[in-house]
């Protein structure tokens, strides 16, 4: 019994573990476009999303998360993956990520199409109940979007 | 790894005891299943699952309508569970026992019938450590009824204070006390009797949430001084879907019904009904017949066994799980309260509740994170969330160091 490793199937990837302990994209902007804000109310887990916009892409994201690892980790994640893209190609992003979490499994996605850093979070899909940990800060980043007047 | 030991002096034979309840012999995740998770719902032994398979198989029918053999046997199993639930919560009257569906809809009754005596200026007391099952239905009598809602605090340590408490009561505008017997979260055994003493001299009633307690002390609602009782069936090795309500026949007779429909009246035009007596009155159209038949059988197997031994083995647990999750690096276990049930709540330094869940999962071992219905417990507690340990009659001494041991590789994998 006391060799067993905690967690046998890399569900705490090395890059969610990395993220969550030192996340990069922490914190506040000065003055934020847009913000919003996802609630767990499973858990009481939150995140704070700010957003600096230009006229049409998201210049800078930063996020105030109280969580689990897994929702530390996909908010930072989540912030850097988004930065650069414009509002339309962020919610599709968002999107995606979610088909990933629970959508029908589908045949090897086009490579444009490719989640990129977002993919350690598959292992998710057979977890059911953590799933919204993941999806938290997405639907932080969806609420500030729609506050977004492009 | 060495542990101070302790002698289980329960005597009940924990081999014998586990190999009746067939999901403990599982694996989870390729792991023995350690299950950790007994104060959300308890296993069900054979002797449960076979008596309803049994009711099904040989003589179920609708009950206390049909003429014949078949419906005649279900209706004598139900009723005679209704005599169990008395002598088991030592009732003075079969009568006063109304089936529920748990003691969530067992609290609402009340809260809806006995609630609709009260008038504008009259208060109920609940405290600060309630499951929302003992909260929700208040606020919601409140916001009908215009009564005022309080909230009587705990102190740090998790017991209710009883000086704040005496306090609330002092104006005599308290209709009624409804406390927790034992929380779900910090595993507090409330002093209950006390409790009604206080309530009955400010001209109070109480009513006991016993839905954690009921499971690890024997419960005399009259030593207890109580006026109403509930609790939850599949808590107590029951099935779901069955609860009860106990309360003093005076104060059934008194209320009005809950619910309308079959089983409740007496007579019928359609001009009016006049209802059944009680508890017929509060139990309306065909109740959990099957689920509460294997709550009757849920009651037999635990007197088998004895509140003495079921509580000796629970506290030595309680008090062995204390002192091994002292020696994990960062845990702090939340609450410290005088009287404390095979419950323990905690929070580890740097690891998310959740988290914690999921990698004791992973080990093949159940525990609770989360609120635990309590959120304004939470908030109190300054917390959002917590582990939660509880403990049932066929837990062993060894899943609690495999908990504490797995509790400290993950913590290592943390930080
Ligand atoms: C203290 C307490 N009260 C009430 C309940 C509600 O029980 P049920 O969901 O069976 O109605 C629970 C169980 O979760 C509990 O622990």
């Amino acid at each position: 019994m006391t060799q067993t490793v905690p967690d046998s199937d890399a569900l705490y990837d090395r890059v969610i573990m990395e993220r969550a302990r030192a996340p990069q994209y922490a914190g506040k902007l000065e003055a934020p476009s847009v913000q919003g804000e996802g609630k767990n109310p499973m858990c009481g887990d939150k995140t704070r999303v700010d957003i600096a916009l230009d006229a049409t892409h998201i210049q800078s994201v930063r996020h105030t998360t109280r969580g689990c690892a897994i929702c530390a980790a996909a908010a930072d994640l989540m912030a850097q993956q988004v930065s650069g893209l414009d509002v339309a190609q962020a919610v599709s992003l968002s999107g995606r990520f979610s088909a990933m979490l629970v959508g029908e499994a589908s045949p090897a996605a086009p490579a444009d199409t490719s989640l990129g850093p977002l993919e350690v979070f598959q292992p998710l899909r057979s977890h059911k109940a953590r799933i919204r940990c993941a999806e938290l800060p997405w639907i932080a980043l969806k609420e500030a979007l729609s506050h977004a007047d492009v | 790894m060495s542990h101070p030991s302790i002698t289980d002096t329960s005597g009940l034979d924990l081999a014998a005891i586990r190999k009746q309840f067939p999901i403990l012999s599982e694996k989870v995740h390729d792991r023995p299943l350690v299950f950790l998770d007994s104060a959300a719902s308890a296993q069900k032994p054979d002797a449960v699952i076979n008596a309803m398979v049994h009711t099904m198989h040989h003589q179920y029918a609708n009950i206390h309508r049909g003429l014949y053999w078949l419906s005649e046997r279900a209706t004598e199993a139900y009723e005679a569970v209704r005599d169990q639930v008395a002598g088991f919560l030592n009732a003075p009257s079969r009568e006063e026992i109304v089936f529920t569906r748990n003691s969530t809809e067992a609290i609402n009754l009340v809260a809806y019938s006995f609630g609709s005596l009260l008038t504008p200026g009259q208060a109920v007391v609940i405290s600060e450590m309630e499951h929302h099952a003992n909260l929700v239905p208040w606020q919601m009598l409140r916001d009908r009824m215009g009564i005022e809602l309080r909230i009587a605090p705990i102190t740090d340590a998790g017991d209710l204070d009883m000086e704040a408490f005496g306090q609330l009561l002092s104006d005599g505008k308290v209709a009624l006390v409804a406390i927790t017997h034992m929380s779900n979260v910090l595993g507090t055994i409330t002093p209950a009797r006390q409790i009604a003493d206080m309530a009955h001299a400010a001209g109070a009633l109480v009513l006991f949430d016993g839905s954690q307690a009921v499971v690890h002390h024997r419960t005399d609602v009259q030593a207890l001084g109580a006026d109403f009782y509930t609790f939850t069936g599949h808590k107590l090795y029951g099935p779901t879907g069955i609860g009860v309500l106990w309360a003093r026949r005076a104060l059934l007779e008194d209320m009005p019904p809950f619910m309308g429909g079959g089983d409740m009246i007496s007579t019928v035009t359609f001009e009016k009904s006049t209802w059944a007596n009680v508890p017929h009155k509060f139990e309306a159209g065909t109740p959990a017949i099957v689920e509460a038949i294997g709550l009757g059988a849920a009651i037999e197997w635990v007197e088998k066994f004895g509140f003495d031994a079921i509580a000796a083995h629970e506290q030595a647990l309680t008090s062995y799980a204390l002192q091994r999750l002292a020696t994990v690096p960062g845990l702090n276990v939340v609450g410290q309260p005088k009287e404390r049930g095979g419950v323990i709540s905690f929070t580890m330094a740097d690891v998310h509740p959740h988290d914690i869940a999921t990698l004791l999962d992973r080990n093949g071992i159940a525990v609770r994170a989360g609120h635990h219905c309590a959120e304004p417990l939470m908030r109190r507690l300054g917390l959002t969330a917590t582990a939660r340990a509880s403990f049932g009659i066929y837990t062993l001494q060894e899943e609690i160091d495999v908990l504490a041991d797995t509790l400290v590789r993950i913590r290592e994998f943390f930080v």
